[in-house]
This record gives C-alpha cells, sequence and structure tokens, in this order.
C-alpha cells in the first residue's frame, strides 16, 4: 500500500509540476477541462485580426515569446516593420499589444506554444517566426525546392500556404498538405 | 452473477462514452473566429507577407495567388500520429475496464484455480492493456520521434508525456508479469495513472 500511495504521490507530484498545470494555475481546472489544447490557441481577438490580417496572416501570438512581441509592437518597430510603415493609433497599439502580450507563447497553456517557450532561450527574442528555434527544428527537413523553389510557397513565412489549418492554430503534419507536391507522405 | 451484470453495464456505458469523448475533443474550440481563411489576409496586400521573412527570400517576390490546394485540402483520417492517438485512448480503456472486471479468487493452490485465475475476464483485459500498452508507445516513437529534444529539458510536455507514457507502459508490463501469484494492483493502476496523465499533458 507505501508502494502505490508513493508512486500516485510521485505522478502527481509530476503532474502538478507540469507546465501545464502551471500555466492553467488551477489543477482542477486543468484535469477536467477536456477541450484539446495541442496546438496554438487560435487569433480570438478582432482588432487583432483585423489589424495584422490587413497585410499578412495575422501569425497567433503564441508564435513568439512577449519578448518578441515587446520588441515588434511598439510605436518605433512599426515605423520599419520589416519594411513598412505599419503605425497604428496608440490605443490600438495598445490593445494589439496587450493581446499578444497575453497569449504570447511562454504564457499560453497550448502545447505547442509551450514547446515553443522551451526551445527558446532566455532572453532570447526572435523577431520573425522563422527565427523561432522550435520552428526552423521542424522544417529544417523540408527541402529547399518545396518552399523557396516552389512558386506557390516561396517562403516559410507563408505558414498557410501548407499548414492547410493554420488559421485555426493548428500546425500538425497531418494537416500539411505542400502545393505542388501532393506525394509528399507526412 | 450480480457484479458481472454490473461490470457489464459499467464497461458499456464507459465504452459508449468513449467516442462522444473523443468526438468532443476533437471537435473545433466554439470562438469567435472567422470561418474562412481569407479574413486572415483580408485578401489583399499579400505579396507583403513575405516581408516577414529574411531578404534573401525576397529576390524573386512576385505576388503569390493564393492556392486553391488548401482550400480542398482533407487530413487524412489514418496516420501514424492517430493510431498513436486512438491507440493511447483504447488502453486507458482497457485499463479502466480491467480495474471494473471481477477479480478472480486470489489463493490459487489447485493448477485447475490457477488456470482459471489465468483465463478471467480480468486477465485477458489486464493482458490486452499492457500490450496496447507497449504498441502505444513503439507508435508514439515512430510517429513522434522529432518531437522529442531532451535539450528542451523534462518540462517540456512531449519530453514528459513519454516519460509518463513509457514508465506507465512498463509498469502495466510488469504488473501482468507478476500476476496472478503476486500482488500487482498497485502496478497495474500506478501504470494506468501515468499513462492517463501523459495523455492528458498533450491532450
Amino acid at each position: 500500500m507505501t508502494k502505490i500511495l508513493k508512486t500516485a504521490a510521485l505522478i502527481g507530484a509530476l503532474l502538478i509540476n507540469s507546465t501545464y498545470a502551471q500555466a492553467e494555475e488551477n489543477i482542477w481546472n486543468w484535469l477536467t477541462d477536456f477541450q484539446r489544447a495541442k496546438e496554438v490557441k487560435p487569433v480570438t481577438d478582432k482588432q487583432f485580426l483585423k489589424e495584422c490580417g490587413e497585410c499578412h496572416f495575422a501569425y497567433q501570438p503564441g508564435l513568439l515569446p512577449a519578448r518578441s512581441w515587446e520588441k515588434l509592437l511598439n510605436a518605433d518597430a512599426l515605423k520599419n516593420h520589416f519594411g513598412v510603415n505599419a503605425e497604428l493609433d496608440k490605443e490600438t497599439l495598445q490593445s494589439i499589444f496587450n493581446y499578444a502580450a497575453e497569449n504570447s507563447a511562454d504564457k499560453s497553456f497550448y502545447k505547442r506554444s509551450r514547446k515553443i517557450a522551451r526551445a527558446t532561450a532566455e532572453g532570447e527574442a526572435p523577431l520573425r517566426i522563422t527565427e523561432v528555434r522550435y520552428i526552423k527544428r521542424k522544417h529544417k527537413d523540408i527541402p529547399e525546392k518545396m518552399v523557396k523553389g516552389n512558386n506557390d510557397v516561396k517562403s516559410l513565412s507563408y505558414c498557410n500556404k501548407c499548414h492547410t489549418q493554420a488559421d485555426k492554430g493548428v500546425f500538425d503534419e497531418d494537416t500539411v498538405s505542400i502545393p505542388n507536391y501532393p506525394d509528399r507522405i507526412n | 452473477m450480480k457484479c458481472n451484470i454490473r461490470f457489464i453495464v459499467a464497461a458499456s456505458a464507459f465504452l459508449i462514452a468513449l467516442p462522444g469523448v473523443v468526438y468532443a475533443g476533437d471537435a473545433v474550440r466554439d470562438i469567435a473566429i472567422p470561418s474562412i481563411t481569407s479574413a486572415y489576409t483580408n485578401g489583399s496586400k499579400s505579396y507583403m507577407l513575405a516581408l516577414n521573412d529574411d531578404p534573401s527570400s525576397q529576390k524573386n517576390g512576385n505576388a503569390i495567388q493564393p492556392s486553391p490546394q488548401a482550400a480542398e485540402f482533407e487530413p487524412p483520417m489514418f496516420s501514424r500520429s492517430n493510431a498513436h492517438k486512438y491507440l493511447g485512448l483504447s488502453t486507458l480503456a482497457l485499463v479502466v475496464a480491467t480495474a471494473l472486471a471481477p477479480k478472480p479468487e486470489e489463493d490459487a493452490t489447485t493448477q485447475a484455480q490457477l488456470d482459471e485465475q489465468k483465463s478471467s475476464t480480468h486477465a485477458k483485459l489486464g493482458r490486452a492493456a499492457a500490450t496496447l500498452a507497449a504498441a502505444t508507445v513503439t507508435s508514439g516513437l515512430l510517429a513522434h520521434w522529432d518531437d522529442f529534444h531532451l535539450e528542451d529539458g523534462w518540462a517540456d510536455p512531449d519530453n514528459m508525456h513519454a516519460m509518463l507514457g513509457t514508465a506507465g507502459a512498463l509498469a502495466m508490463l510488469y504488473a501482468v508479469s507478476k500476476a496472478p501469484a503476486e500482488g500487482h494492483a498497485g502496478m497495474g493502476m500506478a501504470g494506468g495513472i501515468a499513462m492517463g496523465g501523459a495523455i492528458k499533458l498533450t491532450w
């Protein structure tokens, strides 16, 4: 009986200490929530979706750590947002920044976001999605001809070209379809 | 007899409820997001997306037309990843069924009693659960080998999932190897809990 209690206590400690349980703050909420959270939280903020999605795929905040959003979403940085002036009024910028920071990879309990946060070194603040260590690692085996050499893809930053459910925050292999390479086996 | 009926009713209810749980879990969250992909780019200025990549990739930056492939694509029903998921859930179902199944008499003194113990529903379910647990671990290694990165530490959800899942499967195999002669309930239960914890961590 002591053995059972010890084993149960060890497993319990491991679960309670897990990043998921910590992120959820309440172990019971986490234990009783059966909604799937294995990917990246989809964008739910209409303003974020509108302002970012006007020009490019509205990357989910859970794809970058809060440090990155701090560097990206400030008045100075937006004057030259990857070569484009993307300035926003103060209130809109504050609202978008708050949403991004609250749902960033290091604050999210979604599995893929947690993995992005774990793989990012302390203090590191990648500015491009394609510079995120976890994302680079996941794409390292994809031949260049399928991305840069593929007229329908061109760059890894076009997430939704191959990740058919990217807008829902789903980036798993089963939902990947590389344009012009229909026979690629996942 | 009464106990058997109770077990069958409980097991049936569990098995009926399980697909519903799985379906509910797979269903998309009810959130206020547009259902069409074009809302994410508003269908305009898609050429600017390339600006989020390194400059070298922008040299041939013609405007890219949306590919119809994404809209037509249906994720495969059978994949290594799905096989791993359903093997894991089936293992859990069998663990619960094993725990609910009536246990045979503990003190077997004759060969006939021993044979009866080994052929009981509890024993059969236990062996099936342990076998499925081993298959789950194997399929997990095959489907998700590139998700393990020890440099990310044990708190990485996939690393912990792998650790708990493997420990659970080993505990269940150990419990089956010790049954019926020696006590094995604790080890079997610990294996089931570890397996359940592993699934929950990456659900």
